[in-house]
């Protein structure tokens, strides 16, 4: 393995362009967590597999360890941070959080990220769904339930509040 | 870079809990001899992980192919390789009460069954990862994705030959453990790098390395012998057991040690046996998992005990009703009462929940089959009985009537932080936002003995409830003059102390009268040792479908019943369960790290070990007892490990059920049953 010459990549993270020099062979992930310190895209397995790292690359969800850091130069990468303001995704951090659907915490910025794809493509989707689209982020403390719970109740809102016109507040049921 | 030749060869035990805890040290940071795929051989320190990984691909090291064995059966042989001077057999663990041959000879019926148990990871999502600095003024830092930050500094001060005080152990938030973070493995490495470095220096593994180079659950082989009558009433069981502790002895003793102490605590059996045999092999080191020894034992018992069933032409639910043991039973082995237990109401309430009288089998295509089964778990709460079980908290107040809690307790996930702040909330009448914690760092919190053991709340819960109420009396005596109210009639609720007439001074006055009038502060450390260790219990019922032709094995509903005494956290408590069934469902069906004829892990990936994942779950449904355990805080019990221990042999006995075939190999392998 030689060590390659650096390049130089541009991306625009969490809507604030970020320039720094990496190696050609870098990923996506490795860049954003040791050139931009962007902390809240984890890494689990480096190998596609866990969906940890999982983020937005120009609309589509990503696992960023999988992403050379090339193939994202003049693209946009948003994480679970950088969607603070958006209200689909407060939504479903309001419904994690109430739901007891985290734990150790280390899955839920790709599972948020997920979740949020999900829910942006198809409003409505039943439990099958949801579970079939988590499928590709692993979790080891919850059994998965409480997230899926979760997702499900910030559909289930969405739908009201379409019907109501309102906006998607979701809270457990006692 | 860090070999066997340039750092200290102090042997030590990577499962130590506590300064001259007496277990058998065989570790070392870096071992001239290599003993299994996975053993540490050489490190580098560089300013890049990819600097870092091309020096270590420089790396030559000449290997003398020593023999070697992998199977802990065959290790005992007398002419096997010998992997430690003292030879395989770690040693013989032996327990036993009543008279087991007269119980045996005096059976209708006597079953005898082998099973062997798999060697699964415990994935926690964070690969184990640490920092070591020494830059500042000597003294080392560490800090670790661990469970035991104490235990760590006996080891890392035992290592580098440093006084306890020049060692400390930070412990920042952890994702995920299982146990799997309970045992020291990359930290003298890094350490030792910092050292020599004189600056910080980070390890992390990477998923793979996790797989095979840190921790597994013990593989185990369970020969199990059953006398029992006609009606169904257990007279006599001998169960022995073999475990394979890998290369190095780590918690070799303490795993069998507690396997054989719960295998006690289950039913009523007059003439009960265990034997138990950690055996060291050329694998990867097997350490503490989630259940440390039951899961083994119970997955064994209890898919073993549903054949007796089915001999006997006896319901799996009525077998256990009529064994079970009941509230207040003595453990036989000390005498020592099981505590407020409550298995029998799990197996009912769940029966009736799941409807298991009332199940038929479906109709379905020929390749297609469904089966229901069921299961008993058992645990323990904290360590009483073997160590002392101990921890110190300290509480301060501020005179804005907040507080700080100092705490030894390591979340990591489970929430523990949480149910402790419930717990001097409710004491206090305090909110959580009220309060900070300093949480699980040597230089700041009194001493712990370390987050295993399902103690968290059963331990330090205990302690924190007496350390705020050490707090709360002081408060009242303040509030008592001035109120000028009958101290014993006052009640905290809302930051306030309220007396029965209506008048109340806020928790902020009360502080701030003692800093300042009495000149003193409000501070309080409690040091509590556990002197009881109930047993927590849980009931869990599957369904299976098995597809003959796709050879997949679906656990459609799954449902669990469990004795927790009481539930400081019903949210967390459930989310313990849930988890702990996705962990057993992996145990009973697919998670296995598998070895190639030169003994390296071939699995050791997410690609090909394979954990269910979101849409292989059943539909889950958890159902809790809370009858209370009189001397819990609050009535709780522990509910980590038992989470998990009762979920795999239900899987698996629903599976048998499914098949009308007994399975005695984990996980079950349709391919090979169906040869």
């Amino acid at each position: 393995m030689e060590l390659q010459n650096e390049i130089t990549v541009s991306v625009r993270i969490n809507g604030t362009q970020f320039t720094a020099a990496a190696a050609p062979e870098e990923s996506l992930l490795e860049f954003l967590r040791t050139r931009a310190m962007v902390m809240d895209v984890k890494c689990g397995c480096n190998k596609g597999d866990c969906g940890t790292c999982t983020l937005i690359l120009d609309g589509q969800p990503v696992k960023s360890c999988l992403v050379l850091v090339a193939q994202a130069n003049s693209k946009e990468v948003w994480t679970v941070k950088g969607m603070a303001l958006d209200p689909l995704m407060q939504a479903l951090q309001e419904s994690f959080a109430t739901h007891g659907a985290i734990q150790c915490g280390f899955c839920t910025p790709g599972m948020l990220v997920t979740a949020r794809s999900l829910l942006a493509d198809c409003p409505q989707p039943d439990r099958a769904a949801i579970k079939e689209a988590l499928s590709g982020n692993l979790c080891r403390c919850t059994g998965y339930k409480k997230i899926v719970d979760a997702v499900a109740a910030v559909a289930a809102c969405q739908a009201s509040a379409r019907v109501q016109g309102g906006r998607c507040r979701v809270w457990k049921q006692q | 870079m860090a070999t066997c030749f340039n750092t200290p060869q102090v042997k030590y035990n990577s499962a130590l809990r506590f300064e001259r805890h007496g277990i058998p040290a065989d570790e070392l940071i870096f071992s001239p001899v290599v003993r299994f795929v996975g053993d540490r051989v050489a490190a580098v320190a560089a300013t890049s992980p990819k600097i870092a990984a091309r020096a270590l691909s420089l790396l030559d090291v000449d290997y003398e192919v020593l023999p070697a064995v992998f199977d802990p059966e065959e290790a005992l042989a007398e002419d096997a390789p010998k992997i430690q001077p003292g030879g395989n057999l770690v040693a013989e663990i032996r327990a036993e009460t009543g008279d087991l041959d007269q119980g045996l000879a005096g059976s209708d019926y006597v079953f005898t069954d082998k099973y062997y148990t798999p060697r699964p990871s415990h994935i926690a999502l964070e690969p184990h990862t640490c920092i070591a600095d020494v830059s500042r003024d000597g003294p080392l830092t560490v800090w670790s994705a661990t469970q035991n930050i104490f235990a760590f500094r006996v080891l890392l001060s035992g290592i580098f030959s440093l006084p306890m005080h020049k060692v400390r152990v930070v412990k920042p938030p952890v994702g995920g453990a299982f146990g799997g973070k309970l045992e020291m493995t990359i930290e003298p490495v890094a350490a030792a790098l910092a050292m020599m470095c004189r600056r910080p220096v980070k390890v992390e593994l990477t998923r793979r390395e996790v797989f095979f180079a840190t921790r597994t659950r013990h593989a185990a082989v369970v020969e199990i012998k059953t006398g029992v009558n006609r009606d169904g009433f257990i007279q006599a069981q001998d169960i022995k057991v073999i475990t394979n502790t890998g290369a190095y002895t780590s918690s070799a003793l303490n795993v069998l040690g507690a396997m054989i102490d719960k295998a006690f605590k289950q039913y009523r059996i007059p003439g009960m046996r265990c034997q138990g045999y950690p055996v060291l092999t050329n694998t990867p080191v097997a350490g503490a998992m989630r259940g440390y020894g039951s899961p083994q034992l119970i997955l064994a018992r209890e898919v073993h005990l549903d054949r007796v069933a089915r001999e006997l032409k006896l319901d799996p639910v009525e077998l256990r009703r009529r064994n079970l043991v009941r509230p207040g039973d003595p453990n036989p082995r000390s005498g020592a009462t099981l505590g407020d237990c409550y298995p029998l109401e799990c197996l009912e309430l769940g029966a009736r929940e799941f409807g298991w009288d009332t199940w038929r089998r479906p109709i379905l295509p020929p390749h297609k089959k469904r089966g229901i089964g069921m299961a008993v778990g058992v645990h323990g709460n904290g360590v009483y009985g073997v160590h002392a079980d101990i921890t110190g908290v300290t509480i301060t107040m501020n005179e804005d009537g907040t507080g700080i809690l100092f705490t030894g307790a390591h979340d990591l996930g489970q929430g523990v932080i949480t149910i402790l702040l419930q717990i001097a909330c409710e004491v206090l009448g305090m909110k959580q936002q009220d309060w900070s914690v300093i949480e699980a760092d040597t230089a700041y919190v009194p001493w712990d003995l370390g987050m295993y053991a399902s103690r968290g709340t059963w331990v330090i819960g205990q302690a924190v409830k007496r350390c705020a109420e050490t707090i709360a009396a002081q408060v009242k005596e303040k509030a008592a003059q001035i109120l000028n109210a009958d101290l014993e009639k006052l009640n905290l609720s809302g930051g306030r102390v309220n007396a029965p007439d209506g008048s109340s001074v806020s928790l902020r006055d009360v502080v701030w009268e003692i800093q300042q009038k009495d000149g003193r502060e409000l501070i309080a450390s409690y040091s509590h040792r556990s002197t009881f260790n109930p047993t927590s219990y849980g009931a869990d019922f599957a369904e299976v479908e098995v597809d003959l032709e796709q050879k997949t094995i679906r656990v459609i509903r799954f449902l669990a019943v469990h004795d927790v005494g009481r539930a400081i956290n019903p949210l967390l408590v459930e989310g313990q369960i849930e988890g702990g069934i996705q962990m057993g469902i992996g145990y009973a069906l697919s998670e296995d790290l598998k070895l190639d004829a030169a003994g390296k892990v071939v699995n050791a990936s997410f690609k090909k070990y394979v954990t269910p994942k979101a849409a292989d779950m059943p539909t889950l449904k958890v159902m809790l007892v809370e009858n209370g355990e009189r001397q819990g805080p609050y009535g709780a019990k522990s509910i980590g490990e038992c989470a998990t221990i009762p979920v795999a042999p239900a899987v698996a006995n629903a599976v048998a059920d499914a098949l009308g075939r007994e399975i005695h190999a984990f996980p079950i392998d349709l391919r090979a049953l169906s040869d």
